[in-house]
């Protein structure tokens, strides 16, 4: 075979034209421009989801907030409701027992 | 590999510092210059998504070297199954594909080198690859590759043994002339 042949020196040589040859090729034309692009439009596109997922939660936020309020509103007029309603039980219990008391002597003194 | 806690990557400077060799070892393994291109734009857009992983200058290029290897690795799979799959032979394919690379730039041995590169088993070509592009030692090849140093010493000697006989066939002139 005719490699056999070589000695150490033609085989260093070798070595030193292979790594000649194989010095690295230049980027093609554009390759940076379109890498570039492209990166800027993902970080594009992810900024606008992170706005999208920020203003998403900020609308959940609100409408929590307002959707907590409008319960707790609406408690604190069933509580008040049911406190007022309370008293007018206890008054009519009050009256209910003064007539009671009124009907009583009403019927002594007859 | 050093590390700098201060170093900030700037991804245009890392693309315009790291673009030729990433295409260089894309089209080295590939043997194909539009897959190579392709290639070589994936990776870089993988790094952009990966940058705060990346903790500097040294740690980009080995990232670069192993993740452009790996992709090349993964699309030449994928060609050898379509090939299969269609009853072609990927070899014969890049090696009629070199033959369109473009040859006026490019010196006659830089670019013979190239089509024997294809013919070489591909753990071979990828060591021999980092070996003479990169001017890597065989201790880092095995870092890259992720393979025992024993076995990329092995692989740099019978792929530049097998080399050297198929230049020999063919660039005599070159080998031995000049």
């Amino acid at each position: 075979m005719e490699h056999n042949e070589l000695n150490e020196q033609e085989l260093q040589e070798f070595e030193r034209k292979l790594r000649t040859a194989m010095s690295r090729r230049a980027a093609p034309l554009g390759l940076k421009t379109r890498v570039l692009a492209q990166a800027h439009e993902r970080r594009q596109g992810q900024r606008r989801r992170w706005w999208m997922i920020e203003r998403i939660a900020a609308t959940v936020l609100l409408a929590a907030a307002v959707g907590g309020f409008v319960e707790y509103r609406h408690l604190e007029e069933v509580r008040k409701g049911e406190a007022a309603k309370e008293q007018v039980l206890t008054a009519l219990r009050i009256t209910g027992r003064t007539m009671g008391r009124v009907q009583e002597r009403l019927s002594e003194d007859r | 590999m050093r590390g700098n806690l201060s170093w900030q990557p700037d991804f245009e400077e890392l693309v315009d510092e790291h673009q030729s060799m990433v295409f260089s070892l894309a089209l080295r393994m590939t043997g194909d210059r539009g897959l190579a291109e392709e290639l070589a734009q994936d990776v870089l857009l993988e790094l952009d998504r990966n940058l705060n992983k990346i903790k500097s200058a040294d740690h980009a290029r080995f990232w670069l070297r192993q993740v452009a290897l790996h992709r090349s690795a993964d699309a030449l799979r994928r060609k050898r199954a379509n090939a299969a799959a269609l009853g072609t032979d990927v070899w014969v394919e890049l090696e009629e594909r070199h033959g369109f690379m473009e040859r006026d730039s490019e010196s006659p041995l830089g670019v013979r080198i190239e089509e024997l590169l294809a013919t070489l088993p591909e753990s071979q070509r990828a060591a021999l690859v980092l070996r003479y592009q990169e001017d890597l030692t065989p201790e880092e090849i095995a870092v890259t590759t992720q393979s025992p140093v024993a076995t990329v010493k092995s692989q740099l000697q019978r792929g530049l043994k097998l080399l050297r006989m198929r230049a020999s066939q063919t660039l005599k002139e070159y080998v031995r002339g000049a």
